[in-house]
């Protein structure tokens, strides 16, 4: 199968950017890396929209962030998931695992 | 966070508008030069690769904006907040009234106590109804969120070639 631009359902950039943090503290440009690594180069984030994803999150209380020097020595806002975050990723990623299995369900019903 | 530093941020962020948005650009623009020497490492010639880093970022004003606005909003929905305000306004309007009902009316004053009283509860009752039409938008904000607007309207879109989102996600080329 080739690759195609994939359409994801609102919510779940939220869910993806849970998941890579849950593997360690990074800045937007890295999570979106992760995000691609972690799918197999499957999953592209759009990059403008990562960031509102990230501010939102981080109103809610699912990841915090600071300044801090990045591997290049600049200065960068890494991100961490805190404790409700993670609670989150796992309620997030039993209702992925529910749509997903009902929609399959769905789509293969004659 | 804690809605104490939720709060305070909040705060912040309404009395530092400056900063923040400084804060803002200055991480949107950390990351678009990440994608640049990404780019030249690609090959990419310095310039042509700092087009690409912009041209992928998209809207760069835009999501400045949309993450100034994010951080100067509050943690919690303020429909919830206005639904507590019209609570605490009725329950205050409605001890008024009854305070008013039991002055003696035998006098002007009472009278115009009682017309008072009158007023405000028909007000009281007026801006209580509000709470049950808020209350629902805070089942299905709260109560309902996983199936939310936002979902249910992106499964039923579809693209140019009229396909559902699950579609492109689950369908072959």
């Amino acid at each position: 199968m080739g690759k195609s631009k994939a359409g994801l359902l609102q919510g779940t950039l939220d869910m993806l950017i849970l998941k890579a943090l849950s593997l360690g503290a990074l800045h937007g440009y890295g999570i979106g890396q992760r995000i691609a690594q972690i799918s197999g180069d499957e999953l592209k984030v759009e990059e403008g929209s990562l960031y509102p994803g990230l501010y939102r999150l981080e109103r809610r209380g699912w990841i915090e962030s600071e300044w801090d020097v990045s591997d290049n020595n600049q200065r960068a806002k890494f991100y961490k998931l805190t404790r409700a975050g993670r609670k989150q990723l796992t309620v997030e990623e039993l209702n992925w695992e529910r749509l997903a299995g009902a929609t399959r369900k769905a789509l293969r019903a004659v | 966070m804690s809605w104490v530093t939720s709060i305070v941020r909040f705060i912040h962020a309404w009395r530092h508008p400056d900063e923040v948005a400084r804060e803002v650009e200055a991480e949107l623009r950390f990351h678009i030069e990440m994608r640049a020497r990404a780019n030249i490492e690609g090959g990419m010639r310095p310039d042509e690769a700092q087009r690409a880093a912009l041209k992928s970022f998209g809207d760069f004003e835009q999501v400045k904006t949309s993450c100034c606005e994010i951080s100067r909003s509050l943690l919690f929905d303020s429909r919830v907040l206005k639904m507590g305000m019209y609570i605490a306004i009725a329950a205050l309007a409605g001890g008024a009234a009854l305070w008013a009902v039991n002055i003696p009316h035998h006098s002007f004053t009472g009278v115009l106590w009682q017309l008072v009283a009158i007023a405000v509860l028909a007000r009281a009752f007026i801006v209580g109804r509000r709470p049950i039409a808020t209350g629902r938008t805070f089942r299905n904000k709260i109560l309902l969120r996983d199936v939310g607007e936002e979902r249910t309207v992106s499964i039923a879109s579809h693209d140019e070639q009229g396909r559902t989102p699950v579609e492109r996600m689950f369908g072959s080329e």
